[in-house]
């Protein structure tokens, strides 16, 4: 690991003005990618802001037909949660499948959305439950926010607050994890929601999407069954030494039948 | 250079570091605290699982910044005086160590794990132990040792 | 079996309270921290390097390079293949400067050294150095290498063939094979592995200039293999390389040799007057520790219109990497070699092995050493033989399995069997499984819409029988008249500790807590091998035991002497020396207490003793669910009948086996080293990666044993290290391919992913469109 300057940020003006005062800081909330990416020498930031601690950017709360988690609110804090247990549910489910108990113990919500990996698993729900995210600049709807691999609409030193999912009538997640990084191969959330059933899928590809051909069949009614008989084009979907396009694609459409099983149960 | 005040094993430590120190390298190098393993260095192994305000985490993906002010428990202060933690005594009694450099991590990610769920099925071992690879024993003995040390601190 | 003996080893409390001292927690007055530039490019000539600016970074007190290298003349590594092949060929063995110098021929490959105060400045200064690479052609698989055109790794190795070695009767095979009514052929891999024990490389090495001889704290597996590697590259006499070992945190054979980063850290030391540290991270240990296996091996066997095996034969390439390690081609060719028959009476046999470079890291021994390749061969072999002859599987063994009144068993290559009950193994084992309930678990596992197969093995293998050609203990009593026990083995997890420590007081009759042993120490003066190839326990275990009995014959005239009678009047039984009468006695351990401080104390003693190889060997079952819709392989059952002869400790026997059936099955269902055709990266270089078994892969394991005593050495003990990896590449994947048979699927390479088994299941359905049209 390069030399960095740490600062731990008092307040979320605080992060702000110290992100605008050091163009190569970068901010940090749990560090669960961070910090391994820096240990492979594969950035050397000027600073470490660590916003991880900051009050005014954590809790869950649900007020009328929306729950709201703020950006630094860890894995296990949403996996645990009564509130998101009652909320989305699948949201609970999704949150205990990160990683592992250690990361999930640091990882947030927010850093996981605003790096974007390919593989993570919050994209999906963000993205299918048609979520904004809230940042201390402007407000992001979900289908604007997700520009693939790493990529997101954030502008420089901006800064995720908190994310607001609209509560969802039904949903669901399941996952197919990568043996080694747990990471997902495919993930697909399905969710029916005020705006219609979104299916948002991750790992599978070089960033989240949505899954049109399955929201298409959906939109008549979640029904079972209603996925059996897609097929998931492999054209642009990851291919690397683990598995080629064409599994990953089956794994969509496995995983997707899957979670329609589960929503429907 | 940051200066770092936190409790380990219950006792008051205050030390300067490089900014860059990670809380494994605080713990091993400044603290002297070698029971604390380094077993990658991608956050996959686990056998660096040390609890930081009651919580597991893999201590080599931290930095010791991050844990100023924080509260720390390593195995080396599981046991009370001679007797053991129901997790350590579980782990000799039931065979779940060879080698022993998993164990530490093993034995801290297991009690953060009975901590969250008391009584946990193998499915739920299995998961709960996602953070930690052992080499030597096909952790069939460890999932019998979490189980024996379910049922002593029931 | 578990009830017999309950775990507790006498190493638990310091390894679970944190108190281990595994080579990273060593540290020496004053010492000084390495890292190692390794190469990023697989094959290439390095047009220069310049390390002046690394020098100006902070802290940096050293920059080394293979100049150093060549001017130490640390190039030559030893090899304990010394045989010659029928032409009268050696193996050829090129030069490995422990710093690469003109070329470097895998990706990690020690480039440079660097010196400095600290670790992380080290780290830091390795950025500041400047290599010219011109790149050069890249082979990185060993078939590929053997081919004409193929890129030439070494002057000294042409075609890139180190060594072409057979055994066995070439003529009577094809002899046999003539008259065959049927012959099965297979050609299958055991892929490359990497061991990954979690307790990453480390070494910190001091020099003592006024003695002009060199302190050595590392991972090992044994001091007198370990000093006699140092001597051989480095040239420096055994009794100046002192090391100071302690416990190690796992092997699996990857600790067994001398590391080019260790004769560099000499270099440094003895250049710079200070110790120099280094601590390997994981990643730099997935491209530079030994990996393990690696074999493509043909076989073929020939069967009679009985279902009578008549002959076998084999040919193995197997890929050594970019160079030779001291332990990788006697595991890959002798080891193999010795168990070309199995379990199985085959009257003729032959085999080949071509051992050949790559530009990949280099191979070496990795649990089982070739046994379990050639077991795998063989299983696989009878398993496709008897689905196409359709002859039960069990059957078909018993039909050839080598008989109880055959032993010992001269084999057609270089074994000779002693005493085992193949039959009885596999009996007790297919009744453990209920095998005969097969049918029904298959019929429950479909309506699930899981595809269920059931395999089994019936595997032997040979231990090491030692490279030094004697066993030595010592009995020594310390200043307080405690009963020590030195050995030169060196426990990665065996737990010696507890096992040496209770063959000694089961011997005699005392409390196992009254003995404590010593491994691997610093100048005690004894021979013998080191931890490896299942042979501890048989080897400097069953000395113990002779070293005890020795013990009580030493003590006798000391204790008539105190009793005040002739030793003929002297009975010992429990720990005491009494009188015929029983009216007088007195304490073994008291009687070393009375001449406590003595120099040397009376009662201090060695035993040596030769001890051969042993031939542990079992009979696994398992039965192995795939999920047609995305691969994915769950061990549903696994039950182990297993013969290792004598059990000392039955908890941790029952540990070794866990943990070799879990090694197999994360070779079988996980393991993958990746590297580039094209650029030779190492794709699979981290836990990110590289998919090692974790909790829940395997079970549980229905454990059984049936042993038939080993009359090889005073203990009956065959040796369990390696005998559930050899075990359970078969009946894994025998398993697998149950399960998929019925779709046409008869082959799948290791490692069974889910990718790569979804992908024979597409093919095997497309085939079975294309002929159902």
């Amino acid at each position: 690991m390069h030399q960095f300057s740490y600062l731990k940020a008092k307040s979320l003006a605080d992060a702000a003005a110290l992100a605008k005062a050091n163009p190569e800081a970068k901010l940090m909330s749990g560090g669960m990618t961070l910090l391994p990416t820096l240990k492979q020498g594969l950035a050397q930031p000027s600073h470490l802001i660590d916003i991880g601690g900051l009050k005014e950017l954590s809790g869950i709360e649900v007020k009328g037909d929306v729950l709201s988690i703020g950006a630094v609110t860890r894995h296990y804090d949403v996996a645990s949660s009564a509130a998101v247990a009652k909320a989305i549910p699948a949201l609970s489910y999704l949150a205990n499948q990160i990683g592992d108990p250690q990361v999930r113990n640091r990882g947030t919500i927010g850093g996981s959305v605003a790096n974007n990996d390919p593989a993570a698993d919050y994209p999906s729900a963000v993205l299918a439950l048609n979520a904004t995210i809230v940042t201390d600049r402007r407000e992001i709807a979900a289908d604007d926010f997700f520009q693939g691999m790493f990529a997101t609409a954030l502008e420089e030193g901006e800064i995720v607050v908190r994310i607001v999912f609209p509560l969802p009538k039904r949903a669901a997640y399941e996952k197919f994890p990568h043996p080694a990084s747990g990471y997902a191969m495919a993930g697909v959330f399905i969710a029916e929601t005020a705006a219609g059933v979104r299916v948002a899928v991750t790992g599978a590809g070089p960033g989240v999407f949505r899954w049109s051909d399955a929201e298409k069949a959906l939109a008549g009614g979640l029904k079972a069954g209603a996925l059996d008989a897609l097929t998931v084009d492999a054209t642009d979907l990851n291919e690397d030494f683990h598995a080629t396009r064409e599994y990953r694609a089956n794994l969509v459409q496995v995983m997707g039948k899957r979670a329609l099983q589960k929503l429907l149960a | 250079m940051a200066k770092i005040q936190l409790t380990v094993n219950g006792a008051s430590h205050t030390r300067e570091v490089e900014d860059r120190t990670l809380l494994v390298d605080l713990l091993r190098d400044h603290l002297g605290l070698t029971g604390t393993h380094i077993g990658c260095d991608t956050s996959q192994c686990g056998c660096c699982t040390v609890h930081v305000d009651g919580r597991a985490v893999k201590s080599c993906t931290m930095l010791a910044a991050q844990v100023n002010g924080a509260t720390v428990v390593t195995i080396e202060g599981m046991a009370s005086g001679d007797k053991l933690h129901p997790v350590q005594q579980a782990f000799t009694d039931c065979h779940a160590l060879q080698c022993g450099f998993c164990t530490p991590g093993m034995i801290m990610a297991t009690a953060a794990l009975l901590k969250d769920n008391p009584q946990p099925t193998d499915e739920e071992i299995y998961h709960g132990l996602e953070g930690n690879l052992c080499r030597c024993t096909g952790y069939i003995n460890i999932v019998k040792a979490v189980k024996q040390a379910a049922q002593t601190l029931k | 079996m578990s009830e017999k003996h309950a775990a507790n080893r006498r190493e638990d409390l310091r390894l679970i309270t944190g108190r281990g001292r595994y080579s990273s927690d060593m540290n020496l007055p004053g010492q000084l921290h390495a890292a190692f530039l390794r190469s990023d490019h697989a094959h290439a000539e390095i047009v220069s390097i310049d390390t002046a600016s690394a020098l100006k970074r902070p802290g940096a007190v050293a920059v080394l390079t293979g100049d150093d290298a060549l001017a130490a003349g640390y190039k030559h590594f030893p090899n304990l293949l010394t045989f010659t092949n029928k032409a009268g060929a050696s193996l050829i063995k090129p030069q490995r400067p422990v710093l690469a110098h003109g070329r470097v021929r895998f990706v990690g490959e020690t480039v440079a050294m660097v010196v400095a105060h600290s670790a992380a400045e080290a780290r830091d200064a390795l950025d500041a150095i400047e290599v010219e690479y011109r790149d050069l052609p890249v082979v990185v698989d060993a078939e590929e290498a053997l081919q004409p055109g193929a890129p030439q790794l070494h002057a000294n190795v042409p075609g890139n063939l180190n060594f072409e070695w057979d055994t066995g009767d070439a003529a009577a095979v094809e002899q046999a094979f003539k008259q065959a009514a049927h012959v099965t052929r297979l050609k299958v891999v055991s892929p490359r592995v990497i061991p990954n024990p979690m307790e990453p490389r480390a070494a910190v090495i001091g020099y003592d200039a006024a003695e002009d001889a060199y302190d050595i704290y590392t991972n090992s597996q044994g001091i007198v293999m370990l000093r006699w590697q140092f001597a051989a590259l480095t040239g420096v006499a055994e009794d100046k390389l002192r090391f100071h070992l302690h416990d190690v945190g796992g092997s699996f054979g990857q600790r067994s040799a001398v590391y080019p980063e260790h004769g560099a850290l000499m270099i440094a030391a003895k250049k710079l007057g200070r110790p120099v540290k280094w601590v390997s991270s994981r990643s730099e240990g997935f491209l530079s520790d030994s990996h393990g296996r690696g074999i493509v091996m043909a076989g073929e066997l020939a069967i009679d219109k009985d279902g009578k095996f008549l002959a076998a034969k084999y040919q193995f390439v197997c890929d050594m990497g970019a160079y030779l390690t001291p332990t990788g081609t006697a595991s890959h060719v002798r080891n193999p070699a010795i168990c070309t028959t199995g379990v199985y009476k085959i009257p003729a046999l032959y085999a080949n092995f071509r051992v050949v470079m790559t530009n990949t890291a280099p191979v070496a021994a990795y649990r089982g050493a070739g046994r379990p390749d050639i077991a795998y061969v063989i299983e696989r072999l009878v398993d496709q033989a008897a689905h196409e002859l359709k002859i039960d599987r069990a059957e078909l063994r018993r039909r050839n399995f080598i008989p109880l009144d055959a032993f010992p068993y001269k084999t057609p290559t270089m074994g000779v069997y002693e005493a085992s009950d193949f039959n009885g193994c596999l009996t007790m084992a297919l009744k453990a499984a209920d095998y005969d309930g097969f049918p029904a678990r298959r019929a429950a596992a479909a309506k699930r819409g899981k595809l269920r197969g059931i395999g089994l093995s019936t595997t032997i293998e040979g231990t090491a029988a030692g490279m030094f050609p004697k066993d030595q203990i010592a009995i020594e009593f310390n200043a307080e008249g405690q009963l020590e026990v030195f050995t030169v083995a060196l426990s990665q997890g065996q737990g010696h500790e507890t096992t040496f420590a209770q063959i000694v007081a089961d011997t005699l009759g005392i409390d196992a807590t009254d003995v404590t042993l010593r491994e691997s120490v610093q100048g005690k003066k004894l021979e013998g091998n080191h931890t490896g190839g299942s042979r501890s326990l048989v080897g400097a275990g069953s000395i113990c035991k002779v070293a005890a009995q020795k013990l009580i014959e030493q003590a006798r005239p000391l204790a008539a002497e105190a009793l005040e009678l002739e030793p003929s009047q002297v009975e010992y039984a429990k720990g005491l020396f009494t009188s015929r009468d029983g009216s007088k006695s007195i304490g073994l351990l008291d009687l070393a207490k009375k001449h406590a401080g003595a120099n040397p104390h009376p009662l201090n003693l060695m035993a040596e003793g030769s001890v051969a190889a042993t031939f542990p060997n079992g009979c696994h079952i398992a039965e192995v669910e795939i999920d047609p819709e995305t691969g994915v392989s769950k061990i549903a059952a696994y039950t182990a009948c297993d013969d290792c002869g004598t059990v000392i400790n039955h908890a941790i026997v029952e540990g070794q086996i866990h943990g070799g059936v879990a090694m197999g099955a994360g070779q079988v269902f996980g393991e993958q080293v990746m590297y580039d055709k094209a650029s030779g990266q190492l794709l699979s270089g981290s836990f990110s990666d590289y998919a090692m078994p974790r909790a829940g892969w395997v079970g549980g394991i229905n454990m059984n044993d049936h042993p038939v005593i080993s009359k090889i050495n005073v203990l009956g003990a065959k040796g369990v290290g390696e005998s559930g990896c050899t075990a359970s590449l078969s009946s894994l994947v025998t398993a697998a391919l149950d399960a998929l048979r019925p779709l046409g699927i008869h082959h799948v390479d290791m490692p069974l992913t889910p990718p790569r088994v979804w992908q024979q299941i597409q093919r095997a359905k497309q085939l079975q469109q294309t002929k159902a049209k």
